[in-house]
C-alpha cells in the first residue's frame, strides 16, 4: 500500500487518464502505421518529437496557468515576438550567448506585461490575453515590416542540436524543465498556493496565500518558459514567418485540457499535459502523412478540446462520477 | 478562578443609526466552553465578528491577558491567538488534510535557496493533531473535498489548533451535520477545552449546549441579558432568556 502511494506520489506516476492516452498515442500509431508506408520510419518519428519541443515547453507553462484558474490565449504571439528579438541578435550577427538569453529575457518581460494586466489589472485572464493577442499581432506585424525574417545564422542550430553524452539538447532541456516545474510544483509551497488559488482565490487569500505574488510569478514563469520554446524554434528553422505561433495557444490548452488538468482550476497532471502534447502532434503528422490538408489541424484540435471538455461535463453530471471525482 | 484569556467591557457597535450591540461585558476563560445563544438578530454575530477583527468596535475594548488590543483585521485576531470557524469552512478541497492544515504557513526547508516542503514532518504533525482530538480519518493522503461535514470540521479545528489558537470561535458547527457526525463535533469541541482552549460555541440548537458548554450566555436585542452556569440552569429558563418571557429579562428590558 505504501509502495504503491510512493509510486503514484512519484515523478512519473500514472492516473487513468494517462493510461488511456497513452494507449491513444499507441493506437494513432498503428492506425496511421497501417494507413501510410510513410508513417513507420525513424525519420517520421523524429519529425514528431521535433514538432513537439516548443508545444511541450509552452504546456508546462499552460499547465500551471490552468491549474491556477488562469489562461493565456495570447502564448504563441508571444513565442513570436521571443523569435523576433533572437532572430534580431542573430541577424546583427551577435554573440551566441545573447542569443540564448535574449529569448527567455523577452518571455519574462512580457510575462510581466502580461501579470500586470491580469493580475495588478485585476482584468480577467481570458480577456486580458485576447486583448494582449490582438496588439501583439500588430506588433509581429509591424515587427516584421511584412516581411518574413529568413535566412538567419545557424548559430543557435549547432549549440541546440548538439548532444551531451549522446543524448540530444532539446530533450535535456525539456527534462530539466519538466522536473523543475514538477518540483516547484509538486514540493515546494508555491505548489500548494498555486493549486489552492486555482480551486478558490478567496479562500487562499483567507488562508493568508500571498495571492498577487503567485498569480504574478506564474505568468513570468509561463513566459521564460515560452521564450526558451522560441530559441528553439528560430534554432530549427532559422526563420520566422508572419503567422508565428498563429495555433499555439489552442494547441497547448488542448493538449493541456487533454492530459486531465481542469480549465476551472485547482487540479492538474504535468505527465497529462506532455502525452497530450504527444497525442496531438501524432494526430497531426499522421493525417497530414495519409493525405488530410494541414489547413484541418486546427480543426482536429479544436473538436478534441470541445469533446473532452464536453464529455467531462456529461460524465460529471452523473452523481456517482462526481464522488470518484471527489475522491481521485 | 484563574484569569481570564479574554475580557470584553462595554463593547458596542454601530451600523449608523442601528445599534446592533450594547454595553456588553463578557469573560472568556481557557479551558472553557462558552455558548452564545440568542434569537436571529440578537448580536451574536456581530460580537464574535469583534473578536475575530472582523469588525472594530464602536465603544468598549477587548483585553487579552492583562493587555488591552485593538484589532483591525482578522490576521490581528489570529496573531493573538484567536482562530474563528465558520460555517463555511475556508479550506481547499482539492488539497489534502495535512495540506489545508498548513496552507499559508507550510514547515518548509532551504535547499540552495529554494524552500522545499517537509512533508513528512507536516504529515505527523496532523497525523499527531488528528490522534489526540480522536478524529478517525481512514486516508490522510485524501483530498479533503471527499471528506464528510464533520471530518472537514476536525481538518479546520486541527488548523486553529496548528495557528496556536488559544481562543476558538465556532460559528454553529453543527448546522450542516448528520446526528452521527454531530456528536463527533460536540466531542471536539469538549477535547480543546481540555487542552487548555477558550472556546465559544454559537449555536441554535440548546440541548446541544447543554451537553458541552460550561457557561451560557443569552443575547437579546443586542444586549447580554443573561449569564448562567450550564450546571446551574436548565433548557426552559434559557428558552424563556432567549424569547424575553423570563422576569429578569423583563424587568431589564423595562429598565432599558
Amino acid at each position: 500500500m505504501n509502495a504503491v502511494r510512493q509510486f503514484r506520489n512519484g515523478v512519473i506516476s500514472m492516473n487513468g487518464r494517462e493510461w488511456s492516452l497513452l494507449v491513444a498515442c499507441l493506437l494513432a500509431i498503428v492506425v496511421f502505421a497501417v494507413a501510410s508506408p510513410h508513417y513507420a520510419t525513424s525519420g517520421n518519428a523524429i519529425t514528431v518529437l521535433r514538432n513537439s519541443v516548443e508545444l511541450l515547453l509552452i504546456g508546462l507553462g499552460m499547465t500551471l496557468l490552468l491549474a491556477m484558474g488562469g489562461i493565456d490565449v495570447s502564448i504563441g504571439i508571444v513565442m513570436g515576438l521571443a523569435a523576433i528579438a533572437i532572430g534580431r541578435v542573430l541577424g546583427a550577427d551577435g554573440n551566441p550567448l545573447l542569443a540564448l538569453v535574449v529569448g527567455p529575457l523577452v518571455g519574462a518581460l512580457l510575462g510581466c506585461v502580461t501579470a500586470a494586466v491580469v493580475v495588478l489589472g485585476r482584468v480577467p485572464a481570458i480577456v486580458g490575453t485576447l486583448g494582449l493577442l490582438g496588439v501583439y499581432r500588430t506588433a509581429v506585424f509591424v515587427l516584421l515590416g511584412g516581411q518574413w525574417l529568413s535566412g538567419l545564422p545557424a548559430t543557435l542550430t549547432n549549440l541546440l542540436a548538439a548532444s551531451v553524452l549522446g543524448i540530444p539538447v532539446p530533450a535535456l532541456v525539456i527534462a530539466s524543465a519538466y522536473l523543475a516545474v514538477w518540483l516547484a510544483l509538486r514540493r515546494t509551497p508555491y505548489g500548494l498556493h498555486l493549486l489552492a488559488i486555482g480551486n478558490s482565490e478567496e479562500k487562499a487569500r483567507l488562508s493568508g496565500i500571498p495571492v498577487v505574488k503567485v498569480r504574478f510569478m506564474t505568468f513570468v514563469v509561463s513566459g521564460v518558459l515560452t521564450g526558451i520554446a522560441a530559441t528553439f524554434y528560430v534554432a530549427t528553422y532559422r526563420n520566422v514567418e508572419m503567422s508565428i505561433g498563429s495555433t499555439l495557444a489552442l494547441d497547448a490548452i488542448a493538449a493541456v485540457i487533454l492530459g486531465g488538468t481542469s480549465i476551472l482550476g485547482g487540479r492538474c497532471s504535468l505527465l497529462g499535459t506532455v502525452l497530450g502534447v504527444l497525442l496531438l502532434r501524432i494526430l497531426q503528422n499522421g493525417l497530414l502523412l495519409i493525405g488530410v490538408p494541414s489547413l484541418w489541424q486546427p480543426v482536429v484540435t479544436g473538436v478534441l478540446i470541445i469533446g473532452v471538455l464536453g464529455f467531462e461535463a456529461i460524465s460529471n453530471r452523473l452523481p456517482l462520477a462526481r464522488f470518484q471525482r471527489a475522491r481521485a | 478562578m484563574t484569569e481570564p484569556f479574554l475580557v470584553a467591557r462595554n463593547i458596542a457597535k454601530r451600523f449608523g443609526a442601528l445599534t446592533a450591540l450594547a454595553d456588553v461585558d463578557l469573560e472568556i476563560r481557557s479551558g472553557e466552553v462558552l455558548a452564545l445563544l440568542g434569537d436571529n438578530g440578537a448580536g451574536k454575530s456581530t460580537f464574535i465578528k469583534i473578536l475575530a477583527g472582523a469588525h472594530p468596535p464602536s465603544d468598549g475594548e477587548l483585553v487579552i491577558e492583562g493587555s488591552p488590543v485593538a484589532f483591525s483585521s482578522p490576521k490581528d485576531a489570529a496573531a493573538s491567538g484567536i482562530a474563528t470557524i465558520f460555517q463555511e469552512l475556508a479550506l481547499s478541497e482539492n488539497l489534502s488534510i495535512a495540506e489545508n492544515v498548513f496552507l499559508g504557513r507550510e514547515l518548509k526547508r532551504s535547499i540552495f535557496g529554494i524552500p522545499f516542503l517537509k512533508r513528512k514532518e507536516m504529515r505527523q504533525r496532523v497525523d499527531g493533531l488528528l490522534q489526540e482530538l480522536d478524529a478517525h480519518i481512514s486516508d490522510p493522503e485524501a483530498p479533503v473535498g471527499s471528506l464528510s461535514g464533520g471530518q472537514r470540521q476536525a481538518v479546520a479545528i486541527c488548523r486553529a489548533l496548528n495557528l496556536n489558537a488559544r481562543l476558538v470561535i465556532m460559528d454553529e458547527p453543527t448546522a450542516a451535520l448528520a446526528v452521527a457526525e454531530t456528536r463527533k463535533v460536540l466531542a471536539l469541541t469538549r477535547r480543546l477545552a481540555a487542552r487548555g482552549c477558550a472556546v465559544v460555541l454559537i449555536s441554535h440548537n440548546i440541548s446541544e449546549v447543554f451537553e458541552v458548554a460550561d457557561r451560557i450566555v443569552v443575547f437579546r436585542r443586542g444586549r447580554k441579558v443573561a449569564e448562567r452556569l450550564a450546571a446551574e440552569t436548565n433548557h426552559e429558563e434559557v428558552v424563556s432568556l432567549i424569547t424575553g418571557a423570563h422576569p429578569d429579562v423583563r424587568a431589564l428590558e423595562k429598565t432599558n
